[in-house]
Formats: structure tokens, sequence, C-alpha cells
């Protein structure tokens, strides 16, 4: 009994030591979105390219895909533009989300389309196009409603139109690889 | 010195603009709204209630934190709103639920453990220690005589 009570601080110690040790290596950042395994937020948002065309959760249906949030103010969205092309050309389906900045009425110039459009066009000549195409989010409503919380952020929608997965961050290929492919695949099979 | 004041000038102009000038219908609305903003933390700059914060997410929590408020309502209402897209994570007061429940008992179970442990001790050691008390007690007694016997039997 004596021997046994002897080691119970060295095992306490080490547990606690394991514990702090596991927690260097996680992201804080990392949180499961609430919009897991429920279908898309109900929304009616115009295509950044043609306006007049109105994206709702129904037309999405069919096959699943990556809904990208990005932006072109967003350094790290434009880094991962090649390798989500890449991806593109290996058959995935890309949707962008387009997350536009709040304005400052008092610095800020009012938003005006045409200027985006251009911009975005630039960068994606630049950088490669990965979309199929672009929702733009003017207000961040859709994005709000799928708890996202900044730029870059991608979610995996599988066919019947429910959110199966969230990832806070770029995409390169060892994300791709070791977290989303499996998911994609997953959720890809007919 | 114009410059130096030009550039003072343009600082003040900032701070200025940097205020959201919010109107409520009444006190309480006010208030609702601070406490809000206050208790709910933004996803983007952890450790920053939105309030604090200037990430996009947390201002665009702000305004639909606003809406909500002004729309009628009520603190758990919008507590809900926010938690339904942001999880638990986006509120500083943790539920208490099957996970969150250890938070709150296990320091209760180590003072357990410890008022158990000293009562055991207690219980255990107090006949030990006057057993081998007593046993010590009589060999220093025996050794003494010993001590005795030798020195008288020299003298003889």
């Amino acid at each position: 009994m004596r021997k046994v009570l002897f080691y119970v601080p060295l095992v306490l110690f080490l547990a606690l030591a394991l514990f702090l040790l596991s927690g260097l290596f996680s992201d804080p950042r990392e949180r499961a979105s609430a919009a897991l395994d429920t279908a898309l937020p109900d929304f009616a948002l115009a295509d950044l390219m043609q306006p007049q065309h109105i994206w709702t959760p129904e037309q999405l249906r069919g096959e699943a895909f990556l809904l990208n949030v990005w932006g072109t103010w967003c350094p790290t969205c434009n880094a991962e533009l090649g390798y989500l092309t890449e991806l593109r050309s290996q058959g995935v389906k890309i949707v962008g989300l387009y997350y536009e900045l709040p304005r400052d009425p008092a610095f800020d110039a009012p938003f005006d389309l045409a200027v985006l459009q251009q911009d975005v066009t630039q960068k994606l000549a630049q950088h490669g196009n990965p979309y199929q195409f672009n929702i733009l989010d003017l207000q961040r409503s859709l994005a709000l409603d799928l708890g996202v919380s900044g730029a870059p952020e991608t979610f995996i929608i599988d066919a019947n139109g429910v959110v199966r997965a969230h990832h806070i961050g770029d995409i390169n290929p060892q994300v791709w690889r070791t977290k989303l492919a499996p998911l994609y695949q997953q959720w890809s099979q007919p | 010195m114009m410059r130096i004041l030009g550039v003072l000038l343009l600082l003040c102009a900032v701070s200025g603009q940097a205020q959201e000038i919010l109107s409520f219908e009444n006190e309480t609305e006010r208030q609702l709204y601070q406490q809000l903003t206050a208790e709910l933390r933004c996803p983007q700059c952890q450790n920053q209630n939105i309030a604090d914060s200037h990430a996009i997410v947390a201002v665009d929590m702000r305004q639909k934190t606003y809406q909500l408020v002004r729309e009628g309502h009520d603190r758990a209402q919008v507590l809900d709103y926010m938690k339904n897209r942001y999880g638990d994570f986006v509120h500083y007061q943790p539920p208490l639920n099957r996970y969150t429940l250890w938070l709150w008992l296990s320091p209760l179970l180590m003072l357990l453990a410890l008022a158990g442990a000293g009562l055991y001790r207690r219980v255990q050691q107090v006949p030990q220690d006057a057993q081998s008390a007593g046993a010590e007690q009589q060999g220093l007694e025996s050794e003494l005589d010993q001590l005795i016997d030798r020195y008288r039997s020299k003298k003889e």
C-alpha cells in the first residue's frame, strides 16, 4: 500500500505534464462550427460576376463541393488560390463565398461592384481561378450563419446541401491530404 | 509645429470616428446590449469580447446583437442565436453539461479525497504510534536496566 502511494505524486505529475504537452501542439483556433451536420442556412445571394443571378441553397444541391470563404484583401486566401486551382483540375468542385470587408462610411469609398469584379478578375488571372462561381456575401450574413470567424475558411457541403466539415485556415497540400481529402471523398460518394 | 498640430488633430478625428453611435428605445435595451457585447467572445481574436475587438466578425456580431436587441429579443434569445452559429465557445460563461461538470466537481472531489486521506492516516497511525512508542519505551528501559546492572557489577 505504502509503495503504491509512493508513486502517486509521480503519476499525477506525469499526467499533468502530458496534458500540458498536448496543449503545446493544439490549435486554439480549431473549433467545430455549430453548423456542422445541418443543412446550409437559408440565403438568397447574388453571383459576384453575374449579379442578376441569385443563388439559393436549393441550387447548390446535387453534388458535393467545397465552399471556400475568401476575399482579395486576404493574403492567405490569395496564397491558397494556386493550390485550389490544382484541386479544381483534379475534379474537385469549389464554390467561392466572397467575404467582403465592412465599410467605414468615414474613410472608405462606397461599395462599387464593378471595382470589386475587376479586382477579383485580376487576382484570379494572377493566381489561378479555382471557382465554378462566386457568391457575393456583401453583408457577411451567410458567413455569420455558418459560424465563419474570418478568411480563409472552407466547408465541405454534401450533395444534399448538408454542411459536413469545416476547416479554419488555408488549404495546402498537407492539410488537403491529411484532413480534407478523406472527408471530401467520403461525402462526395454518390 | 504646424505639422505636429496637424497630426494631433488627425488623431482626434480618428478617435472621434471610431465611436459607434447607437440609439436605443430605453435604458434597459442599452444595458442589455452592453452586457451582451461584454459577455460574447470574439471567435477571431481570442480572449477579447466582441465589445473590445475590431475584428470583422466582432463588428458583425455587435451589429447583429444590436439588431436583435432592437427587435425586442431577450438575453437568452440573443445568446442562443450566437451559440447556434459559433457554439458554446462564444459565451464567456460555460454551460453546465456532462463535459463541463468536472470543472466544478473536481475541486470538490479533491477536497474530499484530501479529507479522506487525512482521516485514514489518523485512524491508521494513532494505534500504531502508541504501540511502537510503547515498544521503544520498553526497549530503552531494559537497556537502562542492563547498564545499571553492568555498572553495579563493576563496582562490586
